[in-house]
């Protein structure tokens, strides 16, 4: 049975421990941009223990890929290895792993542009910054990038208002 | 021409109408790209938690609907 939950993927992927950073519409919505987002997306590092710690979080979560679903092929550690874009489809819903983001960035090139974000008590996310994301979009310049960049500007801008806003 | 009725006339023509007008809606404010302030305001003001429970919440009601819609 497959039910929508971002929240169960991202839950199980921080249980993981694997490295990586969120990145795309969902670190843009949780850092409070009104946007629609369906998927996951992160970057992870390319080390053998996140490779297979990845592999594992993918099997419990019964991940095929998102391309000829009725097929329901299984990603190997070999696809992992590989640092493409893997387009799966979980039992919660939609997870995109990149091996780069951008113009062939990394992982570790985007810890520098992510900070450790809490949701709840008990789940912390390494995510991907917005200044950062408006920056990527700009470049990569897609239509669907270009779309939601005014709404990811206009986010930053009121997020520095309000954290600069005095607390009573 | 007739004049318009007056607020006092139509209050005086409805009973229980108030005399007095309510305070007007205040007015939405959009940035000059058309992005609506108020939203990204309200997003802002929930915890991550919050904004992640919203979007998945949107999710399933969109899913619901889908299905609702589905074509055997």
């Amino acid at each position: 049975m497959r039910s929508n939950s971002l929240l169960a993927i991202l839950r199980t992927l921080a249980a993981s421990e694997a490295e990586f950073v969120l990145v795309g519409g969902l670190a843009a919505v949780l850092q409070g941009a009104p946007i629609q987002t369906y998927d996951v997306d992160i970057v992870y590092a390319r080390n053998p223990k996140t490779i297979a710690r990845l592999f594992d979080v993918l099997s419990s979560l019964d991940a095929i890929f998102r391309i000829q679903p009725e097929r329901k092929l299984h990603p190997a550690i070999s696809h992992l290895a590989g640092g493409g874009h893997l387009n799966l489809l979980t039992r919660n819903g939609p997870l995109d792993l990149l091996g780069t983001i951008g113009n062939g960035l990394h992982y570790e090139d985007l810890l520098s542009y992510s900070s450790e974000m809490y949701i709840g008590e008990s789940l912390k996310i390494q995510v991907l910054n917005l200044e950062k994301l408006i920056q990527l979009k700009e470049e990569l310049g897609g239509e669907k990038d270009t779309a939601v960049l005014p709404v990811l500007r206009q986010t930053l801008q009121e997020s520095k208002k309000h954290r600069d806003r005095p607390t009573s | 021409m007739r004049d318009k009725p007056s607020v006092k006339g139509y209050a005086e023509l409805m009973p229980g109408t108030d005399e007095t007008l309510p305070e007007p809606a205040p007015v939405p404010e959009y940035s000059e790209d058309g992005v609506d302030l108020s939203l990204i305001r309200w997003t802002l003001s929930l915890t991550p938690e919050e904004r992640l429970k919203f979007l998945d919440d949107r999710i399933a009601d969109i899913l619901t609907l889908r299905a609702l819609n589905a074509i055997e």
